[in-house]
């Protein structure tokens, strides 16, 4: 494997030395995802925009709007996440549609990616995903959820900005007023304001945002057909600075260490084979004598303890 | 996947971009095609109507997919599909696979094959048969990859 090559690529910001590691990343393993990432790690500083909403209200078609802007600002990259059949655990990435013309005329990079089954609106890789974009030189990487419902808030612990996109007709101040999504927006964005029932739907966020004390969060209304309000969607963007992101940063990070930990640990405990001696222990013990013995003897102490009964009976 | 054998949700998905690369707007099939292909386990895309080929090729390669499948029903296969072919060795791009498919002559075909366009599936043509070959494409082309990194 040379890795060496395609993260050289990816620095200089070539985009199939770009697409190829994305695509190492999702497919080939803990090895090479590490290699790749220790490698780049270093590198980039960019504003992760996530954008989120539930499905149809035009995440994507906002996306196509927003990048060609940011671009005069500055490089901009696109990651865009649809989700997998539970069925045949293939998927129809639809996102790039809506968005193709007004990426292309600008050599915008885009990858849409499954999220193969994973919960939460994001797929298991999107970090890793994030860091090669903006190692790629990005300014800006504009980050599409899968069409999300009220409790897919992962993308909070993943963007700098979190723009949750919303609709009128989605439903009453009650549901404004909801645990989940309705709280983790950074910015506020009523798109389809031609539609009947848009003022009452800024109207019931502005609220609710009010009741909680959250008086600075912008709720924009937006035309993405006319483009109206875009303007103001984007100095809202460029406003929020990035040095008042390290603290979430490394809530990320943190997220990315467990999840790494859970995944190694997990690993090891499934090896872990059925016999006589180990229903004696309860669940709580069990984990603390894993976590004190360290991975490489937990297999050896739980099967050497399965021989001791074999032999016991034997 | 093998007779008497479990599906490995482990192995990554196949990746395809489905295209109509010229003036062809017929996207009935196509999408009969897409939902075949995501009910065979593959991770699909779609170019949208009216693609340039460079859209088709940026996009093959932005996205790193495995196959492009072409699709033309309005009989500028000859002219289409060939401009994606140059404009792919142009950039020196060896590691995607063509198949194509739609209203195409049998005496057209040979030469399809011969700028590396394979499959060249008319209607009527069983979808199995259609999955299968694109499989076996993908297949050797993450083989060749393999050997590239």
């Amino acid at each position: 494997m040379n890795i060496d090559r395609l993260t050289d690529g990816i620095l200089k910001g070539d985009y199939r030395s770009i697409a190829r590691s994305i695509s190492l990343i999702e497919n080939s393993g803990y090895e090479s995802r590490k290699e790749i990432i220790s490698r780049i790690y270093r590198y980039g500083n960019a504003k992760i925009i996530g954008i989120t909403g539930p499905p149809g209200v035009g995440k994507s078609t906002l996306i196509g709007n927003l990048a060609p802007m940011l671009e005069d600002h500055g490089k901009v990259s696109v990651l865009a996440i649809d989700p997998a059949s539970p069925f045949s655990g293939g998927a129809i990435l639809g996102n790039r549609i809506r968005m193709q013309a007004a990426l292309t005329r600008r050599g915008i990079y885009m990858r849409s990616v499954s999220n193969r089954l994973y919960n939460g609106g994001l797929s298991e890789y999107t970090w890793d995903i994030t860091k090669i974009l903006e190692a790629s030189g990005s300014d800006f990487v504009i980050l599409e959820t899968v069409g999300s419902g009220q409790a897919d808030v992962d993308i909070m612990n993943i963007a700098d900005i979190t723009c949750v996109i919303l609709a009128p007709g989605l439903g009453d101040e009650i549901q404004a007023i909801k645990s989940g999504m309705m709280e983790i927006g950074d910015i506020f964005v009523i798109n389809k304001t031609d539609r009947e029932g848009s003022y009452l739907a800024i109207k019931d966020i502005r609220e609710s945002l009010n009741m909680s004390n959250k008086l600075s969060t912008p709720v924009i209304g937006l035309n993405s057909i006319t483009g109206e309000n875009y303007d103001e969607f984007v100095a809202h963007i460029l406003k929020l600075d990035k040095k008042n992101f390290r603290e979430k940063y490394y809530r990320k990070l943190k997220m990315v260490v467990m999840e790494t930990i859970y995944n190694k640990y997990s690993k090891y405990i499934d090896s872990i084979e059925y016999n006589n001696g180990i229903l004696d222990k309860d669940p709580y013990t069990m984990a603390e004598e894993i976590l004190r013995n360290g991975l490489g003897k937990v297999r050896r102490t739980y099967n050497s303890h399965s021989e001791e009964e074999n032999n016991h009976i034997g | 996947m093998d007779n008497g054998k479990n599906r490995k949700y482990t192995e990554a998905p196949i990746k395809i971009l489905l295209a109509k690369p010229a003036i062809d707007g017929h996207d009935r099939g196509i999408f009969v095609l897409a939902k075949a292909f995501r009910d065979a386990g593959m991770d699909v895309l779609y170019a949208g109507l009216l693609p340039t080929p460079e859209e088709v090729v940026d996009t093959a390669v932005n996205e790193d997919v495995d196959v492009i499948a072409l699709s033309l029903l309005n009989g500028a296969h000859m002219t289409a599909f060939r401009n994606v072919m140059e404009i792919l060795k142009k950039r020196g791009i060896n590691d995607i696979a063509v198949v194509g498919g739609g209203i195409i002559p049998d005496e057209d075909k040979p030469a399809l094959e011969k700028m590396g366009i394979t499959g060249n599936f008319g209607p009527g043509t069983p979808l199995s048969v259609i999955i299968n070959h694109v499989k076996k494409r993908a297949m050797e082309i993450r083989k060749l990859r393999e050997n590239e990194y």
